[in-house]
């Protein structure tokens, strides 16, 4: 598996960094699941945040932390506590998933144009970034639109093409409201892709305006 | 034992007070910094075994702790506390991935990325670590230092290439 495109490297410093809302987190995980080299620019950064912390001006703790937390240090035991790997059970269909997103409630495809299917991934926080899967097949011309805030894409399986170049398993894409755009399914098998994203889908269209309420979910 | 407990105090007394500083420059009040920051040596002291020198330097791994445990946090204030902070945890576990890093050695990361940083000049460090720890936009960072938001944008990217230079012939 060849890998072309990366999330920025502000997004990587986020993510490292702890600044990521969690459905951003997700898209980035995703991609650091089979991309190495931002795997270790994620510890590389995590590398320098230990640095940095230890070049923070110290603050003054309350008097008597350090014996508050030893008395409850007490007789504890390492805390080695793994959630049990049964609620590690969901989206088994779909390979590429980082095993923390398999917690989450699943549902099933639900379709939304022609050719183009959306699964939602049930987040446990109430966050700004909606995370869904996106399964189109083969040929398919992703309807002309724009979006509001920010759209990450990571794929999974098959791939696509549009002006910013061609994308296949593992590769990540980043739009901003900016960007429209034009996207071709150029895979023979169905596309599937985890999205991540800010603020409304827009279509362009009177069809496109009659989609706009099932796209919203 | 009391080794540990002495070599503890040690630890808690460098951390807890940097940690405190960084939760309160991400946002927490002095009462829940301090709070937090009890919590993460606390955090520390549990996992002590779960420490692999050979992985990260005992400061990163100290970061990520409080770094979750500061994800954690938030998610406590806004909803119910029901919440497992072994969950955020999981979530930056990533790492098992089809393709193993195999090609970085983790002591070897560690030794470039302080070699990388030692070489860094002053300036782009701060920038990079007012975007890491303040969840600062770039403006913010450019009104902070006094310098046009071109060049916090130009000493950020140099920085960047820097390590992804030093980092590129590993992956
Ligand atoms: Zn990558």
């Amino acid at each position: 598996m060849t890998i072309h495109h990366h999330p920025p490297d502000e997004l990587l410093t986020a993510f490292a960094a702890g600044t990521l809302d969690l459905g951003q987190h997700i898209a980035v995980a995703t991609h650091l699941l089979t991309c190495p080299h931002c795997r270790s620019m994620v510890r590389a950064m995590e590398q320098i945040g230990g640095t940095v912390l230890t070049r923070l001006p110290p603050a003054e703790m309350s008097p008597g932390a350090l014996a508050a937390v030893e008395a409850r240090v007490g007789g504890r035991a390492p805390d080695d506590a793994a959630i049990p790997a049964r609620h590690f059970t969901g989206f088994r269909d779909i390979p590429g998933l980082p095993s923390f997103v398999r917690r989450y409630p699943d549902s099933s495809w639900k379709w939304i144009a022609p050719k183009v299917h959306m699964r939602p991934i049930g987040l446990p926080e109430p966050g700004a970034t909606r995370v869904f899967l996106l399964r189109s097949k083969p040929g398919t011309k992703m309807i002309d639109h724009t979006h509001t805030g920010f759209e990450m894409t990571c794929v999974l399986s098959g791939s696509f093409a549009h002006e910013g170049g061609h994308f296949g398993p593992g590769d990540f894409d980043l739009g901003d409201g900016s960007v429209d755009h034009d996207v071709r399914i150029d895979s023979t098998e169905d596309c599937i892709c985890l999205v991540a994203m800010q603020g409304d889908l827009k279509l362009h269209g009177v069809i496109g305006r009659l989609l706009q309420p099932l796209i919203r979910m | 034992m009391r080794g540990d407990r002495e070599a503890f105090a040690m630890l808690f007394e460098h951390f807890a007070p940097r940690i405190k500083t960084f939760m309160q420059r991400s946002g927490a009040d002095e009462r829940s910094a301090d709070e937090l920051a009890q919590e993460t040596l606390l955090a520390v002291w549990s996992k002590a075994k779960l420490f692999d020198p050979k992985s990260a330097g005992a400061a990163a791994w100290i970061f990520t702790i409080a770094r979750n445990l500061r994800i954690d946090g938030l998610r406590r204030r806004k909803r119910t506390p029901t919440q497992d902070t072994a969950e955020v945890d999981l979530e930056f576990q990533v790492d098992e991935g089809p393709q193993p890093d195999a090609a970085l050695a983790a002591s070897e990361l560690e030794t470039r990325v302080r070699s990388a940083l030692s070489v860094l000049p002053e300036d782009q460090l701060r920038v990079i670590e007012l975007s890491f720890f303040e969840e600062k936009a770039h403006a913010e960072i450019a009104e902070k230092l006094r310098i046009p938001l071109g060049t916090v944008k130009s000493r950020l990217r140099l920085a960047m290439n820097r390590l992804r230079g030093l980092l590129g012939d590993l992956s």
